[in-house]
């Protein structure tokens, strides 16, 4: 059976692409400068084996070029992150063109390296297309300069195990680049996807807890008190400053917004407002989930956590029910806690459907989670999982 | 087969210790394809045949060594194993043949050492190919270059070699710092919503002793359901499912006697606590891995804002751009700090809320460069007194 996966959150793609565009620009700086090494690298050889000017520029442009797209890249990205996405098919064309240049300028086989090198610093993006690209423009550089160009790679003992050897393991070659590249970009995705998924999980933590506070307690934020007291505080800061009460309008609007007024309302009673200033204040509300009392919150548990270096790289940080360490016995009985768990709900955790966990489970992060061989049972025997719980949680309602 | 390929293609839904078996596995395969190979180029080599003979007889050795390895999941082994291997086959070519592509294969080894992904390995082993490939380089280059060919040819090949290990190790260590800078924010994170957790877990339990009902681990029937949940898929994996209700019982009885005083018992075998102990993480009487995710699983089906870019901004500098909103900001921070309770107090309660003093020195921590501009510290510090006079607790 095919499973297509999603992420357990949906909200968090637009992050997980804001921290690669965010790793991309430190990316470009890297291979501008390496552009840059190569450049003056290039240029000072030719010109100490006395290659003739009509050699030197061309090459020396097509470098100096690709640095200034890489440069302008960069600095338009700020504006419009697709700059940054440019960048790299741009660079990716650009330093295999480099390359066969450089093949053909020197015609050496020396230079057959060079692919490899337009191939690693292409690498350096970790990226999907760039990595398709690459593997195509590597592979048929190298197939076009060995079938019309062979006589550049010539060396002193030529052989049929030579030329045998070469085909076979640079295509091995190619194949262990594709392999190792996808890879570690899927390991880069694991990272962001982790760092995108506490995200949210964190956000949506602190709207179960500001919740189940409520409930035991009873108890909600009195926004007539902080209205009082800030109004206070407003008018004794604009004394100390000097000036009639600045903060007077915004937090009458806020007033209106922690009430519930209409948003047309507020905006034809303040018209020095528009509907993206009334959207950013409303940011500033703090009672019940708003985002004013996330921070709040937030910020009060900003130094109660201390970590430790060795605690970083420690795989027992990763919540799971599939340990290495773990016996399979144990894997089994904490799928089957978790399962009924999840189907008898507890205080604060409604009980869930069959469908809600299953789709949770198999189609989203949480089933590796568990053990492969357990995820098998449990796909294959969903119904058998709700029977069981079914029945064992009905006996108890009957009684 | 089928099944692994399907965790390649979804690696990014692994952890790491998953992804390095992956990996490992990818390299024995492609390992297994180019020793294979060398049988038929070993034809050609210059050793003798008993030599030949003796070194695949060591490569297919290595590779058992390697299969072991893995499935006995010392996987750090492995990848030394693999990566030895991979040096001694660059070796073998290279002393082998004075042909051109056997210089193919410090390309080849510097690949397989940098897709491992670990600082040092490539630190150290990188360092010895790339020696390797130096010292090759130099005692055969009339091997390597043409009739005609550019000058200093042969130290082309020199720093062509080293570029590409330069531009691996510099992508190694790039790696490895956004990697290192990620996991220290992803512990981070994870820690504070431990601190969350506790203080929904704390609301839980008051609201289920409210309405009477028993623990869950107490509850006769969630018992049932988990005992024949267990006992099923066990039968389905291992045949025989009664084994499985001996790690039930242990898990209930840590319920209630307390994991130290299983661990202290000497009745009980060293086994039976071992296994005490790694059932301790699944616990529904405190805040557990288990709760954890019982949690984290739960949210996911809590209605929650429509996603708005800022959705994970927490910092009152921007999300309040304007002056008179950043000091209304940070006026509303100040009441909610000083009034509602935002920590566990001395009797274990849920009660504790700042005083101006411990106000204070919070927003003076280095901590409050992701949520406060300095112009809001500053105004915060000449202004505390203002502060503590109209926003702080009263009574």
């Amino acid at each position: 059976m095919k499973r297509d996966h999603t992420r357990v959150f949906p909200e968090i793609e637009e992050y997980r692409e804001l921290l690669e565009i965010r790793h991309l620009r430190a990316k470009n700086h890297f291979v501008i400068a390496l552009l840059g090494i190569g450049a003056v690298g290039t240029v000072v050889y030719m010109a100490l084996s006395a290659y003739s000017a009509s050699q030197i520029l061309p090459l020396a442009v097509g470098f100096f070029a690709l640095i200034l797209v890489n440069a302008a890249c960069l600095a338009y990205g700020r504006e419009n992150v697709r700059f940054n996405q440019l960048n790299k098919y741009v660079t990716t064309f650009g330093v295999f063109g480099l390359a066969v240049a450089m093949i053909f300028v020197f015609q050496s086989p020396s230079m057959l390296s060079l692919l490899f090198i337009a191939y690693a610093l292409a690498a350096f993006y970790q990226d999907r297309k760039v990595m398709f690209i690459s593997n195509v423009l590597l592979l048929f550089m190298f197939l076009a300069l060995m079938t019309n160009y062979r006589d550049f790679f010539s060396v002193a003992n030529e052989s049929l195990e030579n030329d045998l050897g070469l085909f076979f393991y640079v295509i091995i070659f190619i194949s262990l680049l594709t392999i190792s590249q996808y890879i570690m970009i899927k390991q880069k995705g694991f990272f962001y996807n982790q760092i995108a998924i506490s995200k949210e999980t964190e956000f949506r933590n602190i709207d179960f807890m500001i919740d189940s506070c409520e409930r035991a307690t009873g108890k909600r934020i009195a926004a007539k008190g902080y209205f009082t007291a800030l109004s206070a505080f407003a008018k004794a800061v604009s004394a100390r400053i000097g000036i009639e009460d600045a903060f007077a309008a915004k937090i009458a609007i806020l007033k209106d917004l922690e009430a519930g007024a209409a948003r047309d309302r507020i905006l034809a009673d303040h018209p020095e407002l528009n509907a993206d200033a009334l959207v950013r204040l409303s940011d500033l509300l703090f009672t019940n989930t708003h985002k004013l009392r996330k921070v709040a919150l937030k910020i009060s548990r900003a130094q109660a956590v201390d970590v430790h270096r060795r605690e970083i790289f420690s795989e027992t940080q990763f919540k799971t029910f599939n340990h290495p360490s773990d016996s399979l016995e144990i894997k089994i009985v904490a799928f089957a806690i978790f399962y009924a768990a999840l189907k008898k709900g507890t205080s604060g955790m409604r009980p869930l459907s069959e469908k809600e966990i299953y789709d949770a489970i198999v189609h989203t992060d949480y089933y590796y989670y568990n053990d492969p061989g357990v995820m098998r049972i449990y796909r294959e025997n969903s119904a058998v999982f709700d029977a069981i719980a079914r029945d064992a949680f009905a006996a108890e309602a009957k009684k | 087969m089928k099944n692994f390929l399907r965790r390649v293609m979804n690696s990014d839904f692994l952890p790491m210790n998953e992804v390095r078996k992956i990996k490992v596995v990818l390299v024995m395969a492609f390992l297994l394809v180019v020793t294979a190979a060398t049988i038929a180029f070993a034809f050609f080599f210059d050793y003798s045949l008993a030599v030949k003979i003796v070194v695949m007889g060591v490569f297919a050795l290595g590779s058992v060594v390697i299969f072991l390895l893995v499935r006995i999941n010392r996987i750090m082994a492995a990848i030394h194993v693999s990566i030895i291997y991979t040096i001694a086959l660059t070796l073998f070519y290279t002393q082998g043949t004075d042909s051109f592509y056997a210089y193919l294969f410090f390309y080849i080894s510097l690949t397989v050492i940098v897709f491992y992904q670990e600082l040092y390995i490539f630190l150290s082993y990188g360092t010895i190919v790339f020696g390797l490939g130096f010292y090759y380089i130099l005692v055969n280059r009339g091997n390597l270059v043409a009739a005609t060919d550019i000058p200093g040819s042969a130290y082309a090949y020199l720093v062509l070699l080293g570029i590409f290990y330069a531009i691996f190790l510099l992508q190694s260590l790039h790696n490895e710092k956004i990697y290192t800078d990620l996991n220290l924010e992803w512990v981070k994170l994870n820690h504070v919503i431990g601190t969350y957790q506790d203080f929904t877990l704390f609301h839980a339990e008051e609201i289920r002793k409210k309405s009477g009902e028993s623990p869950l681990y107490e509850d006769v029937a969630f018992r049932k359901a988990v005992d024949e949940l267990a006992v099923f898929v066990c039968e389905q994996l291992k045949d025989r499912g009664k084994d499985i209700t001996n790690v039930l019982d242990l898990y209930i009885y840590i319920h209630e006697r307390g994991l130290p005083k299983i661990i202290e018992n000497d009745e009980l075998s060293v086994a039976t606590k071992k296994i005490a102990n790694r059932l301790d993480k699944y616990l529904l009487n405190r805040r557990t891995d288990m709760v954890s995710i019982l949690m984290n699983f739960h949210t996911r089906f809590r209605a929650t804002e429509p996603y708005r870019s800022n959705r994970y901004e927490y910092h009152l500098g921007r999300l309040a751009p304007a002056y008179d909103e950043q000091v209304i900001a940070l006026a509303l921070v100040y009441r909610y700090l000083a009034n509602e309770p935002t920590a566990f107090d001395q009797w274990g309660q849920p009660e504790k809320t700042m005083s101006h003093e411990e106000i204070c020195q919070l927003f003076a921590a280095p901590e409050m460069e992701e949520f406060l501009s300095d112009g809001q510290i500053a105004f915060f510090k000449e202004n505390a007194d203002l502060f503590a006079e109209h926003l702080g607790r009263k009574g």
